[in-house]
């Protein structure tokens, strides 16, 4: 067991010896009479048991996230100091070497003359008098000095890197130690491995595979969990006296006035704050990267572009030689397949789902109702992937042979309406226990003032109670549409993926989830307008949905005002 | 129009006037509760009768039967025998909701629907088609307003909703309402239990107004107001109509000892 879980073990103790502590503590100040007490003696006990073990679990915390960086840091400075000799004689050795005083010579001139060439290129591309033939040579030669440049570059590194070893093979002979020699590979190495390297001495530390196993390594690994089980041990004995340090405090405050039940109220009502502050910053900062990397999207592809285009083929060259893949982002075939898909879905869910709710709530027989409830909850609860090979599966090849029976032979298996189909389907019991609250929450006054005027139920049903819900159930049917806009499963499966634009319900069509979806899955490139357009029509599917969630907020709000 | 032919019940002892409702022997259960037990009474046409009594004697169990209110409550059972005008209430050939467009009725909370204050008084009409035009809809509308009190308070403001009256308004929109139809009983059940007593005063004006056309049947816990607004008055207790008997009578020479008692206030 570590350290530190055993410390845990003991706090939690401490919380409890704390709690039956200030429980009796405060029962014996006031005499058995827990009347004479400010708070009750149960909020003095949770008073202790907070102070005992809350500070010394966030430190337990902090140490859990924040060990790893700072033992590193901790290494490197040590590995650093060790490694000063051999680092002063790597140093005198290059700075009295002829040669390589030689090839950084060159390395210096050559950079200075890609810099010349490149100067002259962008002014002669700027201005048109130069011939084309002229540009072609000098580009030609361009390219040539930086191949010469690179390669200057790369004799230079592997000579450093010679004397680097010479150093310490010399410094092995002499005897130097393990860590010093370790401390030195680590500051040969270039910057953005040293992570690598620290990462690597952790593993052999810890006994695990790691990339590379040298001795110099061992030793850095060595280090590493001796600072590791120091700064543990400090950690442990820090949190041991502050669980100590909040009993006292608590035993010194615990008395027959003192506000124990305050405090507590305090830290419920702080434990509170942070979460519903975790939840927003949560939303802020994924709505932020949406919104960047949209921003990045929009700096190759303008927004007119992208909103109005009419044709969508997001496929771009990824290596050079690939030809007429530019990539095209016109996203209204993906809105309008949206749109369509939507459309059918809600032409299937908002009559079911209403007359459901309606038939439930004025109509059916309690013992209907309580059977029947259950099971439209069912239907919500089914994932949204079995919609899909639902879809997939048995609507789209039915479709095509009722379609077919009445001589309409070109139905896609993928289509729009097999897809929007089925998510009607997902979408009735949300709309009908949606509208099945609306419509019970219509007061039973104004069911029985409109019987009592010698009106019939559907009378009442159609005059009196629809008008008193529509607004609620509107607000039902927008948070339905906006729940069928972000829907991904069913019409990854079942709408297929050419971005066809069209009003046909049998064409398969493809909306703004699934190019998503087809954008990011698979291998690639994180920096091209292709994935880029992905966090675009992202953007655009969340500002839609928020849009109709507020709408539909608003007008359920309104609804709730006029009964209340 | 109900069907059934007369059958015109013998008069109980002290009835006088025209008769327009008989109820003999009357029981309802809901579910196993015996609410309501063997209750026989005449209510004479063109005057103000009040049931009074204390909460769950009966008194609203019975004015639900006249209009057959209960028959919306799943598990209600009515027997007995009940006739408006002579003709059954619970024949079977007598359509619910041709009866209770005879038989309008105010609640004890204002529900007016949530529409204007036009569209809250046209409702009845328009669902039993009583109007050919527009102008006899017009003409319908503003004669209920106005043997409510009303018309002049909303004259200039008919396409409000009827939710934006104060409570005393929407009561007497109400009424307005159930007048509409042109009912012949009007049923009551503590139309004032929710207003102010101004508001009050002015509905049971309105009320002895109504009582010159209309059989007119409130149920009220308020004596005084059973006192100002009735001619005759009835008691109910633990679901049993006890006494009945001019108002006058009631209350200054009740026979019975449970009548008295309530009277005073020792209960209830």
């Amino acid at each position: 067991m570590s350290v530190i879980s055993f410390i845990a073990l003991i706090l939690l103790v401490l919380v409890a010896a704390g709690f039956y502590y200030g429980r009796s503590r405060a029962i014996r100040l006031a005499d058995g009479d827990t009347a004479l007490l400010h708070s009750l003696p149960n909020y003095h006990g949770y008073y202790a048991g907070i102070w005992a073990g809350l500070p010394a679990f966030l430190l337990i915390a902090a140490f859990a996230m924040f060990s790893g960086p700072i033992v590193d840091r901790l290494t490197a400075i040590e590995l650093h100091t060790q490694a000063v000799g051999l680092n002063a004689r790597y140093e005198q050795r290059i700075s009295s070497d002829p040669d390589y005083r030689e090839l950084e010579q060159a390395v210096i001139l050559l950079r200075s003359r890609v810099d010349t060439i490149n100067a002259e290129l962008d002014s002669a591309r700027r201005s048109d008098r130069e011939n084309a033939e002229q540009l072609v040579v000098l580009r030609q030669r361009a390219v040539e000095l930086l191949n010469q440049s690179t390669r200057a570059e790369e004799d230079l590194r592997l000579y450093a890197q010679q004397v680097a070893v010479q150093v310490s093979e010399a410094g092995r002979a002499e005897g130097v130690g393990l860590v010093a020699l370790a401390g030195f590979e680590l500051e040969q190495t270039p910057r953005e491995r040293r992570q690598l390297f620290l990462s690597d001495a952790r593993r052999l530390a810890q006994g695990e595979l790691a990339s590379r196993d040298t001795p110099e390594l061992r030793a850095a690994g060595a280090v590493i969990s001796a600072y590791q089980a120091n700064f543990r041990n400090v950690v442990a004995v820090a949190a041991l006296l502050l669980g100590f340090a909040g009993l006292a405090r608590a035993h010194m405050r615990v008395n027959v006035q003192f506000r124990a039940r305050n405090s507590v109220e305090r830290l419920i009502t702080t434990v509170l704050f942070i979460s519903s502050g975790l939840a927003v910053l949560t939303t802020v900062g994924i709505v932020a990267s949406l919104l960047f990397e949209s921003l990045r999207f929009f700096g190759e592809v303008p927004l007119h572009e992208f909103l109005f285009g009419l044709q969508w083929s997001p496929q771009i060259a990824i290596r050079e030689e690939q030809i007429g893949q530019t990539g095209v982002f016109g996203a209204v075939p993906l809105f309008a397949g949206t749109a369509l898909i939507t459309l059918i879905a809600m032409l299937v869910a908002v009559p079911i789902g209403l007359f459901s709710a309606i038939y439930l709530s004025e109509y059916a027989g309690s013992r209907f109702r309580l059977s029947a409830k259950p099971v439209l909850e069912i239907l919500a609860g089914i994932p949204t992937v079995v919609y899909g090979y639902f879809a997939l599966l048995t609507v789209g090849p039915a479709l095509r042979a009722m379609f077919g029976a009445i001589g309409i032979e070109d139905v896609d298996l993928k289509s729009a309406l097999s897809a929007g189909l089925v998510m009607g389907v997902m979408i009735i019991p949300f709309i009908s226990s949606l509208s099945d609250d609306v419509i019970n929450a219509v007061p039973q006054s104004l069911r029985d003032g409109s019987y009592a005027m010698g009106a019939t139920k559907s009378e009442t049903i159609s005059k009196v109670i629809m008008p008193a819900a529509l607004p609620g159930i509107i607000g039902a049917v927008l948070l339905a549409v906006s729940r069928a806009i972000g829907e991904t499963m069913i019409v990854v499966m079942a709408a297929g993926q050419g971005a066809n634009l069209t009003a046909n319900p049998l064409e398969s069509v493809t909306t703004i989830t699934v190019q998503i979806v087809t954008l990011l899955t698979g291998d690639q490139n994180f920096d091209s307008a292709k994935t880029l357009s992905a966090f675009a029509l992202g953007l655009v599917l969340f500002v839609l949905t928020l849009i109709m969630n507020m709408i539909a907020l608003r007008v359920v709000q309104r609804y709730r005002e006029k009964y209340d | 129009m109900i069907e059934a032919s007369p059958q015109q019940a013998a008069p109980l002892p002290g009835a006088q006037g025209p008769i327009k409702v008989a109820a003999r022997g009357i029981d309802v259960f809901y579910g196993d509760n015996h609410a309501l037990r063997n209750v026989s009474i005449d209510v004479p046409d063109r005057s103000v009768m009040a049931f009074i009594g204390p909460s769950g004697c009966g008194k609203s169990t019975f004015l639900r039967c006249l209009n057959r209110m209960n028959d919306t409550i799943e598990e209600a059972r009515v027997s007995g025998s009940l006739c408006i005008d002579g003709r059954e209430v619970y024949d079977k050939s007598v359509d619910p909701v041709v009866l209770r467009a005879r038989v309008g009725m105010v609640f004890q909370k204002p529900n007016p629907f949530p529409k204007s204050i036009y569209d809250n008084v046209a409702y009845g009409p328009r669902i039993h088609g009583l109007a050919r035009t527009r102008e006899e809809l017009d003409a319908m509308v503003e004669e209920s307003l106005n043997k409510a009190g009303l018309w002049g308070e909303v004259k200039d403001r008919l396409l409000e909703p009827g939710t934006s009256l104060s409570g005393g308004q929407q009561q007497r929109l109400v009424i307005a309402r159930a007048i509409a139809v042109q009912p012949e009983v009007i049923l009551m059940d503590e139309p004032c239990s929710a207003l102010d007593p101004i508001a009050t005063a002015r509905i049971e004006e309105l009320i002895d107004e109504l009582r010159e056309n209309y059989c007119i049947i409130i149920v009220t816990h308020s004596m005084q107001q059973a006192a100002r607004v009735s001619q005759k008055t009835a008691f109910f207790h633990l679901g049993s109509l006890v006494e009945v008997g001019p108002t006058e009578e009631i209350f200054t020479n009740p026979r019975d000892p449970r009548t008295q008692d309530y009277i005073t206030g020792r209960y209830g």
